[in-house]
């Protein structure tokens, strides 16, 4: 006979979580009590763990919900409500609350899920993270530049331009970033908590070159005021905070750093005797920044007369055309909302018979079909190899071979 | 293959690839059992099956509906408090249209129809009187029972590979034959 799950789960922890679903779909306790034909009173008292829930009852409500039976049934790591965390954000600006509310509820969720995938396959995703770099009344530009300098030896990653600046920060610090679309006007989320660690949102539907900026001005919060969570977007301030400023500069100079820039400007400089505007093109492409971004930073390292964009702004200058006109290809950009090792976690744990394929196409949220085209290309990934072929230990090979 | 119980409930996987290989109808008809789809499967696998209608352009909701209509195919929701406490608890495991499908089948000693290696060693550990089917068990059986023509069987196989995504894994004692089945 098998165990009664709902005689020995803990009550309060089942509570919580159906009183968020029940918040989460806008539903009031009396709403709730119709549902499953009882009394407000006895939703009240689940919802605190003070008394037992039916199966029936708890079918009822998931569906109502809109919610699986299992997100309340099995054993999921506790993330504490990232709510918490944003309260300050919400309370700068109360106006954006329920704008930004859905966005942060799936930042936490998929944080969630991406515990919970490291617990399935007892794989915690390792963590390179740098001591909190204390900033607190320094002067801005030195200390952005000094920052970047030194995050860039720690990475190894000297001055040369950052191909796939995604993959260093998932897979060299380990912060766990997602790409979600969201209104053009949002750039990045932050967050941080000690179950989670660092974790971003990066809005997929921005240019590849404004996500990398959002992503290194997301960096240096985690950085530098990492237990502060952080909702970027535009005309937030009418007068930029330090934070804010700090995070900017810092983006300038970690993605475009002042000694290998002046050098291959030097380079192109010296070995055409003038700096083109398709110069300029092919650098910011080489950089992976935008055309502007690069301006201003040559422009304030004095290798271009200030005004330089705002000229070529004025003559009309189409960004978009131009690059094309160059043949410049799309810069390296991986534009999946889940993070790389969150995917091969998922398809590893799928592969070995950990979860159901209807667990795998939730946790990467897409439907049956996709989930299993995307398992075919992750499983191509994997060096074409398949299933049980992928889940060898390589060194024993050389040890059966002796 | 043999079946052995009354009723045969074919879960997401099941449900997904017989719609795509174009012949759900016939495939439901050459079963010897009553087929059943769990109303948690049916509600979470509409959608699935509308997208994959429209990206192919195929009549495959249509089918699935048609189905349905004829009788071919039957609808089931929990039945008795036991069912939902044994869908509850088989939850923890399982989602929930596999727990679902195996709290039902386990309760009414019904087969499942499924490919979910997860299910299966679910099934396989804690009841082993359930009869577990597969697609190539199905398809296989479909294709002898009605002498298909082989390059009507390729045909299918190629649709169940091109647009459900799934082949048999490579311990799937029918995996040569889809794979011959298949040229």
């Amino acid at each position: 006979m098998t165990t009664n799950i709902l005689e020995n789960i803990d009550l309060r922890t089942l509570g919580e979580l159906l009183q968020q679903a029940r918040k989460k779909c806008s539903m009031t306790q009396a709403d709730a009590a119709k549902i499953i034909d009882a009394a407000r009173t006895t939703v009240i008292a689940i919802e605190k763990g003070e008394r037992r829930i039916r199966p029936n009852e708890l079918i009822k409500l998931a569906r109502a919900y809109g919610r699986s039976v299992s997100d309340f049934v099995r054993p999921r790591p506790v993330v504490q409500p990232f709510e918490v965390q944003f309260r300050a954000v919400y309370q700068r600006s109360q106006e954006q609350q329920a704008e930004i509310e859905p966005f942060i509820s799936k930042l936490e969720e998929l944080c969630q899920n991406y515990l919970e995938l490291e617990k399935i396959m007892e794989a915690p995703l390792p963590q390179n993270y740098p001591l909190e770099y204390q900033v607190t009344n320094m002067p801005i530009k030195s200390t952005a530049e000094s920052i970047a300098v030194a995050e860039r030896q720690r990475l190894g990653l000297g001055d040369a331009p950052i191909s796939e600046l995604r993959d260093i920060l998932e897979q060299d610090v380990g912060l766990r970033i997602f790409y979600l679309q969201m209104p053009q006007k949002y750039s990045e989320v932050y967050g941080y908590n000690e179950e989670v660690g660092g974790c971003m949102a990066i809005n997929s539907n921005h240019p590849e070159e404004r996500r990398r900026w959002s992503m290194a001005h997301g960096y240096l919060h985690f950085l530098a005021h990492r237990q502060k969570p952080e909702f970027h977007f535009d005309c937030q301030y009418q007068r930029f905070p330090e934070s804010e400023q700090l995070a900017e500069t810092f983006s300038k100079y970690f993605l475009m750093p002042t000694s290998g820039l002046l050098k291959r400007f030097n380079d192109i400089h010296r070995t055409n005797s003038k700096f083109t505007p398709t110069n300029l093109f092919t650098l910011a492409h080489y950089y992976g920044v935008s055309v502007e971004a690069l301006s201003y930073r040559l422009e304030e390292m004095e290798l271009l007369p200030s005004g330089t964009w705002d000229k070529l702004r004025d003559r009309g200058l189409k960004v978009r055309k131009v690059q094309e006109e160059l043949g410049l290809e799309q810069i390296p950009q991986r534009i999946d909302i889940m993070p790389l090792h969150y995917q091969h976690l998922a398809i590893e744990a799928l592969d070995q018979g950990l979860i159901t394929e209807g667990r795998f196409a939730e946790f990467l949220h897409v439907d049956r079909l996709e989930s299993r085209r995307i398992a075919e290309a992750l499983r191509e990934y994997s060096s074409g190899m398949r299933e049980e072929d992928t889940d060898f230990d390589l060194r024993q090979i050389q040890t059966a071979g002796k | 293959m043999q079946i052995t119980h009354s009723h045969i409930l074919l879960d997401a996987c099941c449900v997904i690839n017989f719609c795509a290989s174009g012949q759900f109808l016939a495939i439901l008809k050459s079963l010897p059992a009553e087929i059943v789809v769990t109303t948690v499967v049916q509600e979470r696998e509409l959608k699935t099956l509308q997208r994959l209608q429209e990206e192919e352009n195929d009549a495959l909701l249509v089918e699935f509906d048609e189905a349905i209509q004829q009788g071919l195919l039957k609808v089931v929701d929990f039945e008795s408090e036991d069912e939902e406490e044994s869908f509850v608890n088989y939850a923890v495991d399982l989602d929930d249209g596999e727990s679902a499908t195996c709290a039902i089948a386990v309760h009414r000693k019904w087969a499942i129809a499924t490919d979910d290696d997860k299910a299966i060693k679910f099934l396989q550990k804690k009841f082993l009187h359930v009869q577990i089917l597969s697609t190539p068990e199905i398809i296989k059986h479909w294709s002898e029972k009605q002498s298909i023509d082989s390059l009507v069987l390729s045909n299918v196989l190629n649709a169940i590979r091109i647009k459900g995504h799934y082949v048999p894994p490579k311990n799937d004692p029918l995996r040569n034959w889809w794979q011959k089945s298949s040229e």
